[in-house]
């Protein structure tokens, strides 16, 4: 049997949180992501504040957007490329902040240092009132907090069985989700994030106004902890391996459907020119805070489209 | 001794114990179908008769095949006697055949094993399934309608409507007139559970009994109409059952949704100008929905037929047959028709079948539900400070 996939009642910061991937195996299987609290999901359905859209597609045939909502916990990337039209289409028509609702597919990406990227694959979206918006938070606050008291049961009595766990109506699914994230991060501190809930009921209540609207969507730049230091002009050895790894951008990104450039890919072509490991990180890494590269989609880099 | 099928005296039974064996066996059963027809024998071209058909005693049905029956006398029925028979098996259900070597007569109701209901197993709605028979159940009639239809050349009357009791609902339908009436709990032995479009379906016949029940733990009819939704996950578990009621929000329409063409002679949605059974047709204009329906634990399609789609979008079939005149493509109504949707909070009580994509609702009713915001959060904010660890 393959059911269709709930849309799992989720807050931006649940999602943010969720760096844990479980994937799919054979034709057509869904991958879900494991979230510390509770959550085990391909399929959500959000509610907050959607920016304005920023196209981040270079080719006409195949655009793609992008825009963030932002709910009283966090905000979340929300995209729509050519094979969700209707969606896409919605997305572009969003011109000024304002609360919409979206039911989409999560995704994550793992930058190179590890961090998880989570985004929603808009399937379908649609600008709200705001007291449509109020009613989606109190099914996600009311589906949140039962799914963290499921958590604590589980952790009370590790021993208790999916049956009893489920005798007032705790689906399985829910059950098995507990069992997976508890196994998935033994030690998270999942304090923070229920007190995070006080906001959203607040929302629910009207007693705070509409959430902010974010600013608009910034590039994704990767951040770096400390300034670039002072370096010494490139050698020319240095100013070989630019080129090279500029070539190689040029010849990925050809290739590819959305004309950027896999990063992943850039980097097994790159070694396989014999510029392998980190000496090929460091070189893309300079390239990138010079501005020669850019990396407005996490994964998919492109030359620079700034004038430098 | 080894068993000699010879001299060994049958064993009598009843037919819910009949299992392939070579120890001769008797039992008294009732012909409940029954047709004759003439097999051509492989080797010499010569007809041979057999009657074949199904066989009752109202603890299980089996097919039986009589090779040389009587002229006459034998009919639908009919209580017989038999004595030997071969007994074999099919796709792990006994079958019995009447050959030269079994002796069979006609035989008396009298005859007929006394089924004192108490031996028959009583079982729960919820867990019938096709091809169930020879139990009992209890349950409380929420509704029975009269209709007519054709079977084969015979136009026959049948009492169609919904039982229920504590576990579920299952709906029924009674070929003989038991006068059945809305409220009433009734004990039911010696139906059978077929599958009807895709339901689970309770069918009461001729061989079927029903008494009423003076007291009985069963829910009252108004509670089963008015009763609360249930988790959609519980309904995917459960399979949905003849009245289920669940809330959800809309979260996609499925294909074909918006204006469909249909067969103008059996309403069956026409793909490029082909209806499936009739051939090449032209199509007529309808409006539907096919809803998702998500509640956060599962999802269910809600098909909504063109009155519901209707008030739903608050657009009429005449409407979008005007809007038709200016933008031909029905694909943009079918994206206007989601936006009306997507989201919304509905209530929809209806009939739910199961198949291997999920459960599909056939509704009887679709309501919004409203949420009242200042006592749900009221509600969600004494729960989030009692609960605070």
């Amino acid at each position: 049997m393959s059911f269709r996939e709930p849309a799992w009642r989720v807050t931006a910061w649940e999602l943010e949180a969720s760096t844990e991937e479980e994937r799919g195996s054979g034709e057509r299987a869904a991958s879900y992501l494991v979230s510390p609290f509770g959550g085990r999901f391909n399929r959500v359905l959000v509610a907050g504040t959607l920016s304005p859209a920023e196209a981040v597609g270079r080719e006409e045939t195949q655009p793609f957007w992008r825009a963030r909502l932002t709910d009283p916990t966090g905000s979340v990337v929300v995209t729509a490329g050519s094979f969700q039209p209707r969606a896409m289409a919605q997305l572009r028509a969003v011109t000024d902040a304002r609360p919409a609702l979206v039911v989409g597919k999560v995704h994550l990406y793992r930058g190179r240092d590890g961090t998880g990227y989570v985004s929603l694959r808009a399937e379908a979206l649609r600008s709200v009132s705001e007291s449509e918006e109020r009613a989606v938070l109190a099914e996600v606050a009311r589906q949140t907090l039962d799914r963290l008291d499921l958590l604590g049961r589980l952790v009370a009595e590790p021993e208790v069985s999916v049956e009893a766990l489920g005798a007032d109506g705790t689906p399985t699914l829910w059950i098995r989700a507990a069992q997976e994230s508890l196994r998935r991060y033994p030690s998270a501190d999942r304090g923070p994030f229920r007190a995070s809930l006080a906001a959203v009921i607040r929302r629910v209540g009207g007693t705070t106004s509409v959430v902010p609207p974010p600013p608009p969507a910034p590039t994704v730049r990767v951040r770096h902890a400390a300034p670039p230091p002072a370096r010494a002009p490139p050698s020319a050895a240095e100013r070989a391996e630019e080129a090279l790894v500029l070539d190689l951008l040029d010849q990925v990104a050809d290739a590819s459907l959305d004309s950027y450039a896999d990063r992943r890919e850039l980097l097994a072509r790159v070694s396989s020119q014999g510029l392998v490991g980190t000496r090929a990180e460091e070189v893309l890494t300079r390239l990138e805070e010079e501005g020669v590269v850019e990396e407005p989609i996490v994964g998919k880099l492109r030359l620079s489209q700034r004038p430098s | 001794m080894p068993a000699n099928s010879s001299t060994e005296a049958p064993r009598e039974v009843r037919l819910r114990d009949l299992k392939p064996s070579d120890s001769p066996v008797e039992f008294v059963a009732r012909i409940v179908t029954c047709q004759r027809r003439e097999v051509t024998r492989k080797s010499d071209g010569s007809r041979r008769p057999l009657l074949s058909g199904l066989l009752s005693d109202g603890t299980a049905t089996v097919r039986f095949s009589w090779w040389d029956p009587p002229r006459e006398g034998v009919e639908r029925g009919t209580v017989i006697r038999a004595v030997a028979p071969e007994v074999g098996e099919y796709r792990g259900r006994p079958e019995v055949s009447f050959t030269w070597r079994s002796r069979v007569g006609p035989a008396s109701e009298a005859e007929l094993p006394r089924l004192d209901p108490a031996e028959i197993p009583r079982r729960a709605l919820r867990d019938l399934r096709p091809p169930d028979e020879g139990f009992r159940v209890e349950g409380r009639v929420v509704r029975v309608a009269e209709r007519t239809v054709s079977v084969g050349e015979e136009r026959r009357v049948v009492f169609e409507g919904l039982l229920a009791d504590r576990t579920g609902t299952v709906s029924f339908s009674a070929w003989s007139d038991f006068r059945l009436a809305p409220g009433e709990a009734v004990e039911v032995v010696g139906g059978y559970v077929r599958s009807f479009r895709g339901a689970v379906q309770l069918v009461l016949d001729e061989r079927t009994s029903v008494r009423r029940l003076e007291r009985a733990d069963l829910p009252e009819a108004a509670e089963v109409l008015e009763a609360p939704p249930r988790s959609m996950a519980r309904v995917e578990e459960e399979g949905g059952g003849a009245s289920v009621s669940v809330e959800g929000r809309v979260v996609g329409l499925l294909p074909p949704s918006g204006l469909v063409y249909r067969c103008p002679q059996c309403r069956r949605s026409v793909q490029g100008g082909v209806c499936r059974v009739h051939g090449a047709v032209t199509g007529e204009l309808d409006l539907r929905a096919r809803i998702v329906l998500d509640d956060g634990t599962g999802a269910v399609t809600v098909n909504a037929g063109r009155a519901e789609t209707e008030r739903l979008w608050g657009t009429t079939l005449d409407a979008c047959r005007a809007r038709l005149r200016d933008q031909p493509d029905v694909s943009v109504l079918e994206g206007e028709l989601l936006d009306a949707l997507l989201g919304r909070r509905l209530r929809v009580r209806g009939a739910g079948s199961k198949d291997d994509f999920g459960v599909t609702i056939t509704p009887d009713r679709i309501d919004s539900a409203e949420v009242d915001l200042e006592s749900t959060a009221e509600e969600l904010s004494v729960r989030f400070g009692s609960t605070r660890r």
